[in-house]
């Protein structure tokens, strides 16, 4: 029987024969898995040694990088109570019954959390794999633009170079495989040591950005969605740009595809001028990605923040909900207010009744005469036709009822008088927000504190249960700030998906050079500390400094909430290609694997690695040249701990907001720790110090002024020629003297030569390092004679790879 | 004197050990006979009737760590701060081989004051399962993870409690 594989026919040098998917659907279930996704990976002396790695396969490369950032363990709570032993108080460290200490329950913990987010995204390719293959065929080629290097995460990872959906299949196989034994290893009685379980973490982040190439990449090549390209629409994003004199469809979560055919029925039937669709979180990114034609648009409401806050507005008529980042309760908020919920998706259905076998004619009837609050229903085309439907049909009489969880004025004055200050809302609150200030300020006729705090409230609606006088505080403040809700408005450009192998050839060497001082990723969620203003501060204060900004996700839309005087939004501002001061949305959370793909990418076009199977070498390459940082300043979910956590794998360094340490771990470098701070030239295999950046793999920042110093100091790498360390030290002590008011104190570490140093301060800044630092410097040539740490050389070859030094090839 | 001691309402019950209520006599007393006190303040220094106290607690001859951006507040003072990064300053201090922000030595207690209270409280949390310094914080919240810690203050109350403080550690100085 014929099977796919790549074979040699005797006795003829040189002559390989390659089969790709020739087998029918069957396919899939025949075979093992390893069998399978190895038929898949090119002529093996092409490929580095690491394809497919199991979960032992890079611990090497996980111990190099734990060991110049240890973790520091923040746990939540001080007991362990996974198994009947417990619970065992961990306090101090001390060892549980089962014999696990607090440092290694927490690392469990965080790859616990590293194994939630990544078996999300992956489920989420896997579902959105299965339905596509059923719709375009296993031979459906993959296309994702114009690039020749289509899944730079999965050839790096596992060696595959998929060309169909088909050969997607064998990638989930080997994540499948890699989540399920990463997951057993949490079981009571298996990994005993802290390293032991962030060696793990590391992997599962890794896998994670497999998982969710995967996602983004079939769903580009099948959906007409941007492939790699900049100058895509702009969407307006925002409560304030829905339309609520028309039937109202929102659409939450992230996984689009039971959408696209309400999009399909609204297009064919000419619904778009009649019912407002529009998205909250990343399926309202996909939405727009989807559909992105100037007068057939999805709208996007905003983040998971604005859940609560828009169903309780009254506004949407009916909710479809798919998976990832659907508030729990939002069955019960809708069935208060008569919203119907349709549930496509297996990952969330309530207790709603399966009617996917039903006739929609049937279902259409019980759900406008509430018979039901919501149905199940798994058959798309269905719910292309229900959707519609059904909010023209109840969206009148919901207006006319003026449905709504809003209080009227009269209620308003009665519920903030009602307050006793005792303040247990601002306790329950997570960030604290003086509500019960707000409260009193209200109840003297002054609604101003309120409209602040409601760009500052994440809307999870913990003050609520807790307040003694069950005043329906989110409904307060939302009634109060129906004025600035009113103006909640901007604009958001289209998910781009990829940087393309063009892009990347065109702007490699700045990166590597430093010439165009850094990226900046701001992924994430919407648990800020302060806000969503903080995120535009930070795009703007970089991009005008010219460092490339990539976003996606919630960052994204939230980016798009704020304009300058001129009533423009960043991203009609900034160039929207991958070059220097450009502002690039790659999409949706599963379009994160575009960032780390980017930095691949220049490993790989610029520098000429060969990236298959060859995962250390990559990152290695990452982490001392490619001067990105991540940045998820709202991060809340599990699967922004896996995104950061495969970022940092791949020696990208995350920061994340105050929230952060809630995560329970962080790595960290200690600076002056200087043995930890070298690297081989793989030109001779000589140890060579080098400055200590990236200070961290990940870690928390306090404010924004906080996070833009640190944001351009973390761009620094070894790699960096004169002109590009000058131009980062620039930025690193402008931003510091602007935001913390002073000049870095470590700012002559990173100084190899004059050259190195600020053009403007040049002279100002040798006297410093002569007089403070003790440098001699040559004044008649104004050179530095004496004093650095780390010498210029453009053609060292940084690595932490021994067996990537010459002398090691030998 | 401010009962700083009144309010133990948690922020949220996670653990099974929490700050012991500190009265500010001892607070004082802590203060002045800990060998090398450094005291750790955060972005909500910012603003003038903190800030005043802070620069008060340096002008005592209590090192100072500005985490977040507070450092601006201390720009244009007679009082010298040093940033570091909260995260980062646990992470140096969990190193028995550092010799602290100026590189002479350690510290034996770390006085926090003015950070985001879920923030602070996380990383109290590490110094309280794997840190051996002394943590003692005086905000106007109950921080749970610090070894001792003011109750929760109305804004006013914490003024004087730490006016109170400044005060009685020069009076114990001074004995």
């Amino acid at each position: 029987m014929l099977k796919a594989g790549n074979f040699t026919v005797a006795e003829l040098e040189n002559v390989h024969i390659t089969i790709g998917t020739i087998v029918n659907a069957l396919e899939s279930t025949t075979g093992s898995a390893e069998e399978r996704t190895k038929s898949k990976i090119p002529a093996s002396k092409n490929a580095g040694p690491t394809p497919m790695p199991g979960i032992s396969a890079l611990r090497n490369w996980d111990f190099k990088l734990l060991e110049r950032y240890p973790p520091i363990y923040t746990p939540t709570e001080d007991m362990c109570t996974m198994c009947t032993f417990g619970p065992c108080n961990l306090t101090g460290n001390i060892e549980g019954a089962c014999g696990i200490n607090m440092a290694t329950h927490q690392a469990k913990l965080f790859l616990q959390s590293c194994l939630l987010g990544a078996s999300a995204h992956s489920a989420h390719g896997r579902h959105l794999l299965h339905h596509l293959i059923e719709k375009y065929g296993r031979d459906h080629p993959i296309d994702v633009g114009p690039s020749n290097l289509k899944t730079p995460n999965i050839q790096t990872v596992t060696g595959i170079k998929p060309e169909t959906l088909g050969d997607l299949e064998s990638v989930m196989d080997y994540v499948e495989e890699q989540i399920t034994t990463l997951l057993a290893t949490l079981h009571t009685g298996q990994e005993g040591a802290a390293i032991g379980f962030e060696s793990k973490a590391l992997h599962a982040g890794m896998i994670d950005h497999v998982g969710m190439e995967v996602s983004d990449v079939a769903q580009m090549s099948c959906y007409p969605m941007p492939k790699a390209e900049a100058d895509t629409p702009l969407v307006d994003v925002g409560i304030g740009s829905i339309d609520t004199s028309k039937p109202v469809v929102i659409c939450i979560g992230h996984n689009v595809a039971a959408v696209t055919y309400i999009m399909d029925y609204m297009d064919k039937h000419d619904l778009f001028d009649k019912i407002e669709i529009a998205g909250l979180c990343c399926t309202a990114l996909d939405m727009t990605r989807y559909h992105s034609k100037a007068d057939r648009n999805a709208k996007i409401v905003g983040t998971i923040a604005k859940e609560l806050k828009f169903i309780r507005s009254g506004i949407p008529d009916v909710i479809v909900v798919d998976e990832q980042c659907v508030r729990a309760d939002i069955l019960r908020e809708a069935e208060k207010l008569g919203m119907p919920v349709i549930s496509t998706n297996e990952k969330i259905m309530y207790d709603l009744l399966d009617r996917s076998g039903d006739d929609v004619e049937d279902i259409l009837r019980d759900l406008k005469e509430g018979k039901e609050p919501g149905v199940v229903l798994f058959d798309f085309d269905k719910v292309g036709e229900l959707v519609p439907r059904l909010a023209l049909a109840i969206s009148p009489a919901r207006r006319e009822k003026g449905l709504t969880a809003l209080p009227d004025d009269e209620t308003f004055k009665t519920l903030v008088s009602s307050c006793t200050l005792c303040g247990a809302c601002s306790l329950a609150c997570p960030t604290n927000l003086p509500i019960e200030d707000a409260m009193k300020s209200a109840a003297s006729g002054d609604i101003v504190p309120f409209e602040s705090i409601h760009d500052l409230c994440i809307g999870c609606g913990r003050c609520e249960f807790a307040c003694p006088k069950d005043i329906p505080i989110l409904n307060v403040i939302d009634k109060a700030a129906q004025n600035v809700i009113k103006e909640e408005y901007g604009k958001v450009r289209v998910g781009r998906g990829q940087v393309s192998d063009p892009e990347i050839r065109a702007e490699g060497v700045n990166l590597v050079l430093g010439t165009t001082p850094g990226i900046i990723a701001m992924v994430g969620c919407s648990n800020y500390p302060d806000g969503t203003k903080d995120l535009y501060t930070i795009a703007e204060e970089m991009l005008r400094r010219n460092y490339i900004v990539v976003t996606s996700g919630c960052n994204a839309m939230d980016i798009g909430m704020h304009k300058d005087e001129n009533g423009q939004t960043l991203y009609e501002r900034f160039s929207p290609r991958f070059e220097k001061g450009g502002f690039l949305n790659v999409g949706s959370c599963v379009s994160n694997s575009h960032i780390t793909g980017a930095a691949i990418k220049v490993a790989a076009i610029f520098a000429g690695r060969n990236i298959t199977g060859n995962y250390e070498e990559i990152a290695d390459y990452v982490l001392n040249r490619v001067g990105a940082v991540g940045i998820a300043w709202g991060a809340y979910s599990q699967k922004a701990a896996s995104i950061g956590t495969g970022c940092n794998r791949l020696g990208v360094p995350v920061i994340v907001g105050p929230h952060g340490g809630k995560y329970r771990r962080a790595l960290i470098g200690r600076p002056y720790d200087t043995d930890k701070w070298t690297v081989l030239d793989a030109r001779n295999g000589e140890t060579m110090p080098i400055p200590p950046v990236p200070e961290f793999m990940i870690t928390t920042a306090e404010t924004v002024g906080e996070v833009l110093p640190m944001l351009a100091k973390n761009c620094i790498r070894p790699s960096d020629n004169s002109m590009g360390r000058m131009i980062k030290l620039t930025h690193y002590i402008e931003l510091c003297e602007k935001y913390l008011g002073k000049m870095p104190d470590d700012w002559h570490i990173f100084i190899r030569s004059e050259a190195d140093l600020p053009l403007a301060k040049r002279e100002p800044l040798l006297r410093i390092l002569e007089k403070e630092h003790g440098w001699e410097i040559d004044w008649k040539k104004k050179k530095i004679i004496k004093g650095p740490l780390t010498k210029v050389d453009v053609s060292a070859q940084p690595t932490n790879v021994p067996r990537l030094c010459k002398e090691a090839t030998k | 004197m401010i009962d700083t001691t009144k309010n133990t309402r948690m922020y949220t019950t996670f653990g099974t050990k929490s700050a012991t209520l500190l009265k500010i006599g001892v607070a004082a007393k802590l203060i002045s006979k800990a060998k090398r006190p450094l005291l750790i303040v955060g972005a909500g220094i910012l603003g003038d009737e903190l800030l005043k106290r802070a620069l008060s607690l340096g002008r005592l001859g209590i090192p100072i760590a500005a985490t977040g951006d507070s450092l601006k507040g201390f720009a244009q003072t007679d009082v010298e701060a040093a940033y570091v990064n909260l995260h980062s300053l646990a992470q140096f201090m969990a190193d028995q081989n550092w010799t602290g922000l100026d590189g002479t030595s350690s510290y034996d207690l770390a006085i926090f004051l003015a950070h985001r209270k879920y923030y602070v409280n996380q990383v109290l949390s590490g110094f309280k399962n794997f840190i051996p310094v002394r943590t003692m914080a005086i905000d106007r919240h109950y921080i749970q993870n610090a070894d001792m810690s003011f109750g929760n203050l109305h804004a006013e109350d914490h003024l004087h409690a730490l006016d109170e403080l400044i005060e009685s550690i020069e009076i114990a100085r001074r004995e």
